[in-house]
């Protein structure tokens, strides 16, 4: 099937009401959460994961990317005008984002991250369209040893490039694989971690990690720290919003670094999103800039290019999830979990035997990013207002949010008092350093990664070399060593004062 | 500084809790042999791998001094608390009371909220949320159940 057909089968799915009404919700609830602090885009993807029980599988995908790619606009709204981050990776934005506002620039700046962000996006499913295919037809042709190495390298990486120590973040990924395991083991008929609870059998819901890791633990670190009424003096208007000449030529440039950044980041696993392409875009723009001096105190292209990088990694995240059925991070795994709900195996064979499902999606991501450039504009008074919801009203709603949607999974009160369990236990654990993304990772990979590795083993008959011995497989792990050597050098040299404490 | 303060030596004797428990569970299941993987085989070496870095994040932080976090103590009992609640309350007495009691459970986490206008929120939360998951998505969940 050729591109254009692709796309023309693309535009059929996208564009009927049903999921142009998903991709609508989805985009708008993306822009709330992106512009609440205190509710992260991960949260909120939790939360409306029950939804998708009840709509076919592209309509779900649809409605949850679109909450991924909207937050993203919406967190940068926040960062420059009050210089808090709605989401992790909008955090850079605020480093020239506030500036610019307390120089009275607001407005173009706003509107100069709207369309980076839309370019940003834009160019990354460009590059989406043309390497899915290709890169699904190269995975057909892999083994099961294959496979395993691969999703070992995805989560060693996931482990070790995470935000805190690297040990602690493989120790986070060996413990959801761990929680992936619980229920009955296909091969044997055996119950595995189920203490006898019958509904354990059938192993613990992502959705009731996703909801106790992101949502409750979100909800009991945020209560007393935001206080939600935030002070905005700026008024802005229609007119107030056009960059001048000498601003959008500074920013042409970085926004096309920027998303070649994003884009290249965003297909790598473990790089967690956005945020670590906008800091890396951020950093080549200071490097390649004639006037350094001026970031952070202002500086557009110091907007420009963070902000195109962290959707078009958004956007290129989708590559490895939909081609080769591994997530880079927690809410590609969100996603793959929505997929397994409606029954489809994540992997090569997405492309070809549900093709109106990822050229639905992909396309949806067009439709979406231009819903988000029509409603970001005009209504950006408005989402300056939802800012102002205290939060201390919002979090109860969100505890009952997340209490009803896990009980309307399978009606079941047992996966509630789950959520209060894992949120209790994993409060402290995340309190300790371990860290939420890369568990869920683990948890989405654990039963696939044990399979593989059965199966290779049962093909080599119980020959380990069989992961070195396979070309692919081995440069696969060739990584993984290499990343693993890293990390533990690192432990090694690093010196006692230097690790600063992060709360966040 | 007293070791049991600083942060890495307790996430590692956390991981190494978590990794021995898995151990010493999974080790019933049945080894098998690499050829024919048995049910234990997997958990278990995940395990003892989880163990071993557990001992290596604890030796590591005999060099490092990083205190443990603030912890938000009373909304990290309140809220989990808030949930119980729910999932006690719901099938005993419907949907109605089970939400109203968790909201306001909730709500009590942040403690300069007032009750009053948390119970305004819950009487308009409540409700609404129910018509979104009862009638617009099917969710069979009695608002009121007096049976018992």
């Amino acid at each position: 099937m050729g591109v254009l057909e692709s796309l023309e089968l693309g535009f059929a799915v996208a564009m009927t009401w049903q999921n142009l009404a998903y991709c609508f919700l989805g985009v708008t609830v993306g822009m709330v959460v992106g512009v609440l602090p205190g509710i992260g885009h991960l949260a909120a993807i939790s939360l409306l994961m029950p939804l998708t029980f009840h709509v076919p599988a592209t309509a779900a995908l649809v409605m949850l990317a679109g909450i991924y790619y909207g937050a993203q606009y919406g967190g940068s709204i926040a960062s420059i005008l009050l210089n808090l981050p709605g989401t992790a990776s909008s955090a850079v934005i605020c480093l020239d984002g506030y500036p610019m506002t307390q120089k009275g620039r607001a407005g173009p700046a706003l509107l100069i991250t709207t369309i980076a962000s839309f370019i940003g996006s834009l160019l990354s499913i460009i590059v989406l369209i043309f390497m899915a295919p290709p890169l699904a037809q190269l995975a057909l042709s892999f083994h099961s040893a294959d496979y395993f190495s691969m999703m070992v390298l995805g989560l060693v990486a996931a482990g070790s490039i995470s935000q805190g120590k690297p040990l602690i973040g493989l120790a986070s990924v060996l413990i959801g694989l761990l929680i992936g395991l619980v229920g009955i083991d296909v091969n044997s008929g055996a119950m595995r971690m189920t203490f006898g609870v019958p509904e354990l059998f059938n192993g613990v819901s992502i959705i009731v990690i996703a909801m106790a890791l992101f949502g409750v633990v979100e909800v009991i670190s945020s209560i007393g720290k935001t206080n939600g009424r935030a002070k905005d003096n700026t008024k802005i208007t229609l007119r107030g919003l056009m960059p001048n000449r000498q601003e959008w030529r500074e920013s042409f440039w970085p926004m096309m670094r920027g998303s070649a950044v994003g884009t290249g980041v965003g297909i790598l696993p473990g790089t967690g999103g956005g945020s670590m392409a906008a800091f890396m875009s951020y950093a080549v723009e200071k490097r390649t800039s004639k006037t350094p001096e001026k970031f952070g105190k202002g500086a557009i292209a110091g907007i420009a290019g963070p902000e195109s990088a962290n959707n078009a990694a958004a956007q290129s995240a989708f590559i490895p999830t939909l081609t080769l059925g591994i997530p880079g991070d927690a809410i590609m795994a969100l996603m793959l979990g929505a997929l397994m709900i409606h029954g489809i195996a994540p992997g090569p064979r997405v492309i070809t035997e549900n093709p109106d499902l990822f050229w639905g999606l992909v396309v949806s991501f067009l439709i979406g990013n231009f819903m988000l450039l029509i409603l970001n504009i005009p209504l950006i008074q408005f989402w300056v207002k939802i800012l102002q919801i205290p939060y201390r009203f919002l979090f109860p709603a969100i505890v009952l949010l997340i209490c009803v949607g896990v009980y309307s999974l399978s009606r079941s009160t047992v996966d509630v008092m789950l959520v209060a369990g894992f949120s209790a236990v994993g409060y402290l654990l995340i309190k300790l350093g371990f860290e939420a993304a890369p568990l869920l990772l683990g948890f989405i990979l654990g039963p696939m990664l044990e399979e593989n590795m059965r199966r290779s083993l049962l093909l080599s008959r119980g020959d380990f070399a069989t992961f070195v011995e396979r070309p692919i497989s081995a440069v696969f792990l060739g990584w993984a060593a290499v990343l693993l050597i890293w990390v533990i050098k690192g432990e090694l040299k690093r010196k006692p004062a230097t690790a600063a404490p992060q709360d966040v | 500084m007293n070791i049991l303060q600083s942060k890495d030596f307790l996430s590692g004797v956390a991981a190494i809790i978590i990794g021995v428990f898995v151990a010493i569970v999974t080790a019933g299941y049945g080894f098998g042999s690499p050829r024919q993987m048995g049910p234990g085989f997997f958990p278990f070496s995940l395990g003892v791998m989880l163990t071993m870095i557990g001992i290596l994040i604890a030796l590591g932080a005999l060099r490092s001094h990083e205190k443990l976090p603030h912890l938000n103590v009373w909304p990290y009992f309140v809220i989990p608390l808030a949930i119980l609640t729910f999932a006690l309350v719901m099938p005993r007495l419907g949907f109605g009371p089970a939400g109203v009691a968790t909201v306001m459970l909730a709500g009590v986490a942040e403690p300069a909220t007032r009750k009053l206008h948390l119970l305004m929120l819950a009487l308009v939360l409540v409700p609404s949320v129910w018509l979104l998951f009862a009638l617009g998505l099917g969710v069979q969940a009695p608002f009121f159940d007096w049976g018992f």
